[in-house]
C-alpha cells in the first residue's frame, strides 16, 4: 500500500470559524454528552442483539440435542427441556448402526494427512514462487489463482477415474489397469487435496515479505536452495504455517461433497459429515430427532474447538488473504 | 568462448531447474488432477454418456449439450436466476451487515468473545447448520416462527413456501458466512489511519460523511476481494441447498424449481438424470459465467483508484 | 529444521498408511450387498435396553449370518444406501470397478440398468421358478422388454392411513371412501393456531419425495380413467381431461384447506396428521414412533376413490450384476434366500423378512398365504386387499427423470403457481422430448 486514496479535502479548520458563546456551547456540551450516552447504549443494544441472534442456533441445537423427542417435536416450542436427557449422547455413541467413532477417526485421518501433504507442498512452491527467479515463474503464479475459479462440477467424475487408474494401488498394475486404483483407500480423500492453490498463494504472499537480504547471505555463506528454504525461510514463516494448518483442517474436516461421492463405493472410509447425513436418513427423523441432534452436537465440537484454541492463527489467515 | 557467459548461463539454468524442483509437487499435481480432468470434462461435454458405458463407448454430439441448455432447457434457466439471486443477496447483503457489524464491534470491548460469537457458524459443518435450521425453521414446532410470533409478526412456511425459501436460506448462508467477512473487514478498518478520521472531523463531517468519504473508499481493496471471492464460491454454492432441497427436512421440502442453482442442477443432472454430457456442458457454462462475473466486478470496482492500491 | 524433517517424516507414515490400507487380501468369496434398506430393517427390530436387549424379529444381517454359517466359504457385507441415493450409488461404484454383486432394484431403474448391461441375466431355474411363484404384478414389475430380469423382492401400493384417535374426537367414526369425503373431513380435521399456521394436518401429502408426490396421483389418474403414457412409450397422455381432474381432485384438498405443501407424512407417528396416503413399509416406524398407543390410534384403509378405487403399485426386485466374479454365489444366495421353503409355516426366509421386520408385502404366492398373523394385522391386511386394485408404474427408460419433471410440475400446482392444465401440459412437453430420444 503506497498511496492513500484521495482524502475528503480539509480546507480551512472550521472550529476557529465558530462563535464562541459560552453559554449555548455548555448547554450544547450536555446535550452532547446525552447524545454519547444514548449512543453507548445503542451500540451495546445492538453488539447484543446480533450476538444474539448469531448465537441461537447453537443455543437451540444444544438445548434440543438433551431434550426428549417429546420436547422436540412439542407445538408450541420448547426453549428448555425440563430435564436434561443427556443420554442422547450415549445412546448415539452405542448405536451399532451409526459408527460415529469410525467416522470421528476417518475424519481425522484424511485431514490430518492433507493438511501435512498441504504445508509441505504450499510451502514449497511459495518459496518458488516467492524467492527465486526463473522463466514461467510469473505464469505458473498466475495459473494457480485462477485454479480457484473452476468449478469443482468440471473435477468430479474426471478426478474419479483417473483414481481409479492410479498405478500400483488396490491391485492395479503399472498402467493402472486391473483394480480399483486408489479409490478404496484414504488415498482417494487425501491425493486430490494435497496442493491446495489458496495455500500456494498464502505461502507466497507470506514469503515475499522476507527480506532478500536475508537470503543472500546465506547464499553467500554456502547454503543451497534447500538449506535456505528449510533453515532461513521455513522459521520465519511459522505463523502462516500454523494459520494454513488449522484453515486446511477444518476445511477438511467439514467437507460433503467429495466424501459424499467417493464413499458411495467404500463407505468403510465414510467422514463425519457424509455419515451424519446418512444417519438423517438411517434414522427416521420423525422418530430419533433427538439423537440426530445430539450426533450433530459432537460432529460440530472438533472444529469449534480447534477454532476455539487457535482463533488468532485461523482469524490471521484471513486477514492475510484479503490483501496483497 | 570465454568462461564468463557459460557460467553465467549454468547458473541460470541451474536456478530455472531448482525453481522447478521446488515446484515440482504442484506442477504434477495440476497435470494430473487440473489439466487432465478438465480435458477429459470438455471432452465429455461434446458427447452423450450415461457412465453406465465406457466412456469412449459413447456417442459424440457436438455441441447439442450446449445448445440443449442454453435454448431449450427451462430449468436451466431458472437455475441460473436463481443462482443470480442467492449470490447477489449472500454476497452483498452479507458484507453490507458484515461491514455494519464490524463498524459497531470495533466500539465494544471483549473483541475475542465477539469474534468467536460471529466466527463459530463459519467452522460449522454444512451438513450440521442445514440440520439446525432445519429444526428452527419447523412451522408450527420451530424458534424462528416463535420468534415471529413474540414480536406480533405472521409466521412463515420458511422452506415450504415457493416464495420465500431461495431467501430463508440466503439467510442460513449469510449467517454461516458472515463472521469471515466480519473479521476481514475489522482488519480493513483497522488498518485506516485515524489521522484521516481526525482530519474529517476537523471538517465537520458527520459519523455518515465519514463513512462515505474515508471508509468505504479505503476499503475498497477489501470490497474487490470480498466480492470476487464471494461470488466466486456462491456460483458454485451447493451443500446447504443439496441438503434442504432434497429429501427435504423437518420444517418441509422446499419445491425445487423454487431453489434449485446450478450446482444442484449439474448434481441432479449428473448422478439422478444420467446424462454426464450435459452435466459437464453445464460446468463449462458455468465457469464461463464465474470468469466473466469476476472480470466485471474487478472492472466496476476498479474504477475510482484502486490501482494505485497494488 | 528439525521440525521440517519431522513433517516430512509424519507425512512419509501417513502415505504408507494410506498405501498399504488401500490393499486386503480377500480369501474367501466376497459378496457385496447393496440395500436400499437401513436401520432395524438391516440389523432387525430390538426390545429393551442393556442386558434385557432382545432381538424381537430378524433383520437381513441375521439372515445373512445364518447363510455365512452354512457356508463358512462365503462371506456377506451388506451396503445400506439412502433410497434417493441407490441410482447415483450404482452409477459410481460400477465405475469404480467395486459395483456390489447383488442389488434391489426399484422397476423403475430397471429399464436403463438393462438396456446398458448392467445386469446379468438369471439362471433359468430362476426364472421359471420366479414365472410359476409369483404374483403377476410383481412378475410385471420384474419384467423388462419382455424378460425376467430378477427376483421380485417386495411390491408396494398404497392405503389411507389415518389417526384413529383424532378422527374420533371430530366425531367421525369411520374413514373417508370416496375423495370427496376426504376433501370434506380433511378440511375439518385441521387444526390452525392463531396465526394460521396448521399444528394438525387433516390429510398430509410430502412434497420432498418423488414417489410421494407421483404415486398418490398415479392412483387417483388410473382411477379416473387416465393414463400416464401410451403404450408403447412414444407419448405422455397425463395432460388429458382425466389427468386434470385427477390432479384438481388433489387440489382441492389444498383449496378446501385440507392441507398445505407444508404437510409431511413424517408428522403422522407424531400425531400431527390426521389422514395420509401411505405404503405398507412405514409399519414399523409407526410402530417405533408411537409406541404404545399404535393400536389405539393407526387405522388403515383403502384410498378413497372417485370412480373406482385404484392404487399405485411398485417392485422392487433383487438383482446380480453382469460384472460380478461371483455371479453363481450371489444367486445360490438369492435362491436360499428366496425359494427355499421352510417348515413349518411353508414360508421363505425373503417372505419373513419382508413380512415381520421390513413390514413391506412379500411377492411369492406362498409367502401372502401363509403369514396370516402378521398379513392380517391391521396394519398389512387392507394393503394385501388392495393389491387387487393396484398399477404397476411403467417401467419407461429414463424413468427417474421422467418422474421427477412430473412430481416438480405437481408441487408446482399444489403451491398454486400453475393451473392443473398448465403444470399438466408442461410435464407433457417436457416427457415426450425425453422419450421422443428413446422409443
Amino acid at each position: 500500500m503506497s498511496e492513500p486514496l484521495a482524502l475528503p479535502r480539509v480546507p480551512a479548520m472550521r472550529k476557529e470559524l465558530e462563535p464562541g458563546e459560552g453559554g449555548k456551547s455548555a448547554a450544547r456540551q450536555r446535550g452532547r454528552r446525552r447524545r454519547r450516552v444514548l449512543g453507548k447504549l445503542l451500540l451495546h443494544a445492538s453488539v447484543l442483539l446480533i450476538g444474539l441472534a448469531m448465537f441461537l442456533p447453537f443455543f437451540w441445537i444444544l438445548s434440543a440435542s438433551v431434550m426428549t423427542y417429546e420436547e422436540v417435536t412439542a407445538i408450541p416450542p420448547r426453549w428448555v427441556p425440563s430435564t436434561p436427557q443427556w443420554g442422547n449422547y450415549g445412546a448415539v455413541l452405542r448405536d451399532p448402526n451409526v459408527p460415529l467413532l469410525k467416522y470421528f477417526k476417518n475424519s481425522f485421518i484424511v485431514s490430518t494427512a492433507v493438511t501435512l501433504a498441504v504445508l509441505l507442498t504450499s510451502s514449497l512452491a511459495g518459496y518458488a514462487l516467492a524467492k527465486l527467479k526463473f522463466p514461467g515463474r510469473d505464469a505458473i503464479f498466475t495459473f494457480t489463482l485462477s485454479t480457484m475459479m473452476f468449478p469443482v462440477f468440471l473435477f468430479l467424475i474426471p478426478v474419479y477415474y483417473i483414481l481409479k487408474r492410479f498405478p500400483l494401488l488396490g491391485g492395479n498394475d503399472v498402467l493402472g489397469m486391473g483394480g480399483t486404483g486408489a479409490l478404496q483407500s484414504y488415498a482417494a480423500l487425501i491425493v486430490p487435496f494435497v496442493v491446495s492453490a489458496w495455500g500456494v498463494f498464502l505461502m507466497r504472499q507470506f514469503m515475499m515479505t522476507i527480506p532478500d537480504e536475508l537470503i543472500d547471505a546465506a547464499r553467500i555463506d554456502g547454503a543451497s536452495d534447500l538449506g535456505i528454504f528449510s533453515m532461513v525461510v521455513m522459521p520465519l514463516v511459522k505463523p502462516a504455517l500454523a494459520t494454513l494448518a488449522i484453515f486446511t483442517f477444518i476445511g477438511q474436516w467439514n467437507y460433503f461433497l467429495w466424501p459424499m461421492i467417493v464413499t458411495t463405493s467404500a463407505p468403510h472410509l465414510m467422514t463425519v459429515p457424509v455419515g451424519l447425513r446418512l444417519m438423517g436418513t438411517a434414522y427416521s427423523t420423525a422418530v430419533n430427532m433427538n439423537k440426530l441432534l445430539a450426533a450433530t452436537v459432537m460432529a460440530i465440537a472438533p472444529s469449534v474447538c480447534v477454532f476455539l484454541a487457535l482463533q488468532r492463527y485461523y482469524v490471521k489467515g484471513f486477514v492475510l488473504s484479503g490483501f496483497k | 568462448m570465454s568462461p564468463g557467459p557459460t557460467h553465467a548461463r549454468r547458473r541460470s539454468v541451474k536456478r530455472t531447474l531448482t525453481g522447478y524442483l521446488f515446484l515440482s509437487p504442484a506442477l504434477v499435481f495440476y497435470l494430473v488432477f487440473l489439466v487432465v480432468p478438465i480435458a477429459m470434462s470438455l471432452y465429455i461435454s461434446f458427447r452423450d454418456w450415461n457412465m453406465l458405458v465406457p466412456m469412449t463407448g459413447s456417442r459424440f454430439v457436438g455441441l447439442k449439450n450446449y445448445t440443449y441448455l442454453l435454448t431449450r432447457d427451462e430449468l436451466f434457466v431458472i437455475a441460473v436466476k436463481n443462482t443470480i439471486i442467492y449470490a447477489t443477496g449472500t454476497v452483498f447483503v452479507g458484507m453490507a451487515l458484515a461491514l455494519g457489524i464490524a463498524i459497531l464491534l470495533l466500539r465494544v470491548r471483549g473483541a475475542t468473545f465477539w469474534r468467536f460469537v460471529m466466527f463459530a457458524p463459519v467452522v460449522t459443518p454444512s451438513v450440521a447448520v442445514a440440520r439446525i435450521w432445519g429444526g428452527l425453521y419447523r412451522p408450527a414446532e420451530g424458534l424462528a416462527n416463535a420468534i415471529l410470533r413474540m414480536v406480533h409478526l405472521p409466521p412463515q412456511q420458511w422452506l415450504a413456501d415457493p416464495n420465500i425459501c431461495l431467501y430463508s436460506i440466503i439467510l442460513i448462508a449469510v449467517w454461516a458466512g458472515i463472521g469471515a467477512t466480519v473479521i476481514v473487514f475489522t482488519a480493513g478498518l483497522k488498518g485506516i489511519p485515524e489521522v484521516y478520521y481526525d482530519a474529517a472531523k476537523l471538517d465537520g463531517a458527520g459519523p455518515w460523511g465519514e463513512f462515505r468519504h474515508i471508509t468505504v473508499p479505503m476499503l475498497r481493496p477489501t470490497i474487490l476481494f470480498l466480492s470476487v471471492t464471494g461470488l466466486i464460491g456462491a456460483w458454485q454454492a451447493f451443500d446447504l441447498i443439496f441438503m434442504l432441497a432434497v429429501g427435504g427436512t423437518e420444517a418441509g421440502t422446499s419445491p425445487v424449481r423454487s431453489v434449485i442453482v446450478l450446482a444442484l442442477y449439474l448434481y441432479q443432472m449428473a448422478f439422478k438424470n444420467l446424462r454426464m454430457g450435459r452435466a459437464c456442458a453445464g460446468a463449462f457454462l458455468l465457469f464461463l459465467i464465474v470468469l466473466g462475473i469476476s472480470f466485471l466486478v474487478l472492472r466496476v470496482l476498479r474504477k475510482g483508484g484502486v490501482e494505485s492500491y497494488e | 529444521m528439525r521440525r521440517c524433517a519431522v513433517l516430512v517424516v509424519c507425512f512419509c507414515l501417513l502415505l504408507g498408511l494410506v498405501a498399504t490400507t488401500g490393499s486386503v487380501a480377500a480369501a474367501k468369496t466376497k459378496l457385496v450387498w447393496q440395500v436400499h434398506w437401513s436401520d432395524f430393517q438391516v440389523e432387525g427390530v430390538y426390545k429393551g435396553e442393556g442386558a434385557d436387549r432382545k432381538l424381537v424379529s430378524k433383520g437381513l444381517r441375521q439372515y445373512v449370518e445364518e447363510y455365512m454359517k452354512l457356508h463358512p466359504e462365503v462371506e456377506v457385507e451388506i451396503q445400506s444406501v439412502p433410497m434417493e441415493e441407490y441410482l447415483q450409488k450404482v452409477l459410481v461404484a460400477r465405475s469404480s470397478g467395486v459395483a456390489p454383486d447383488i442389488y434391489g432394484i426399484y422397476s423403475l431403474w430397471g429399464v436403463q440398468l438393462v438396456q446398458n448391461g448392467i445386469l446379468d441375466a438369471p439362471p433359468a431355474a430362476v426364472v421359471k421358478d420366479v414365472h410359476e411363484n409369483y404374483t403377476p404384478v410383481s412378475v410385471t414389475g420384474a419384467t423388462i422388454d419382455g424378460k425376467i430380469w430378477g427376483i421380485p423382492m417386495e411390491v408396494g401400493n398404497y392405503c389411507l392411513v389415518y389417526n384413529k384417535d383424532l378422527l374420533k374426537k371430530k366425531g367421525f367414526t369411520a374413514p373417508p371412501k370416496t375423495w370427496k369425503e376426504l376433501v370434506d373431513m380433511a378440511s375439518k380435521l385441521t387444526v390452525r393456531d392463531k396465526s394460521g399456521v396448521i399444528t394438525q394436518y387433516g390429510f398430509a401429502f410430502l412434497a420432498g419425495w418423488e414417489s410421494a408426490v407421483v404415486h398418490p396421483y398415479l392412483g387417483l389418474l388410473w382411477d379416473v380413467g387416465g393414463e400416464f403414457l401410451s403404450p408403447d412409450f412414444k407419448k405422455c397422455v397425463v395432460n388429458s381431461a382425466e389427468g386434470v381432474q385427477a390432479l384438481e381432485a388433489e387440489l382441492q384438498l389444498f383449496k378446501t384447506g385440507g392441507t398445505d405443501p407444508a404437510g409431511s407424512v413424517w408428522t403422522f407417528p407424531q400425531e400431527k396428521v390426521a389422514m395420509m396416503i401411505m405404503a405398507s413399509w412405514y409399519e414399523q416406524s409407526l410402530r417405533q414412533g408411537l409406541g404404545d398407543k399404535y393400536d389405539k390410534v393407526v387405522g388403515v384403509a383403502p384410498v378413497p376413490y372417485i370412480r373406482k378405487p385404484v392404487n399405485a403399485g411398485y417392485t422392487w426386485f433383487l438383482a446380480v450384476d453382469s460384472a460380478s466374479k461371483q455371479k453363481k454365489a450371489a444367486w445360490d444366495l438369492l435362491t436360499w434366500l428366496t425359494a427355499e421353503v421352510q417348515k413349518p409355516k411353508n414360508t421363505t426366509r425373503l417372505g419373513d423378512l419382508m413380512v415381520e421386520t421390513i413390514g413391506s408385502l412379500p411377492c411369492r404366492g406362498i409367502d401372502l398365504a401363509n403369514h396370516p398373523d402378521t398379513l392380517n394385522d391391521l396394519y398389512t391386511k387392507t394393503f394385501v386387499e388392495q393389491l387387487k386394485n393396484a398399477k404397476p408404474e411403467p417401467n419407461v427408460a429414463q424413468g427417474a427423470e421422467i418422474k421427477t419433471i412430473l412430481a416438480n410440475e405437481i408441487v408446482e400446482a399444489w403451491h398454486g403457481r400453475k393451473s392443473a392444465k398448465q403444470a399438466l401440459d408442461d410435464a407433457t412437453n417436457k416427457i415426450d422430448e425425453i422419450l421422443a430420444e428413446f422409443y
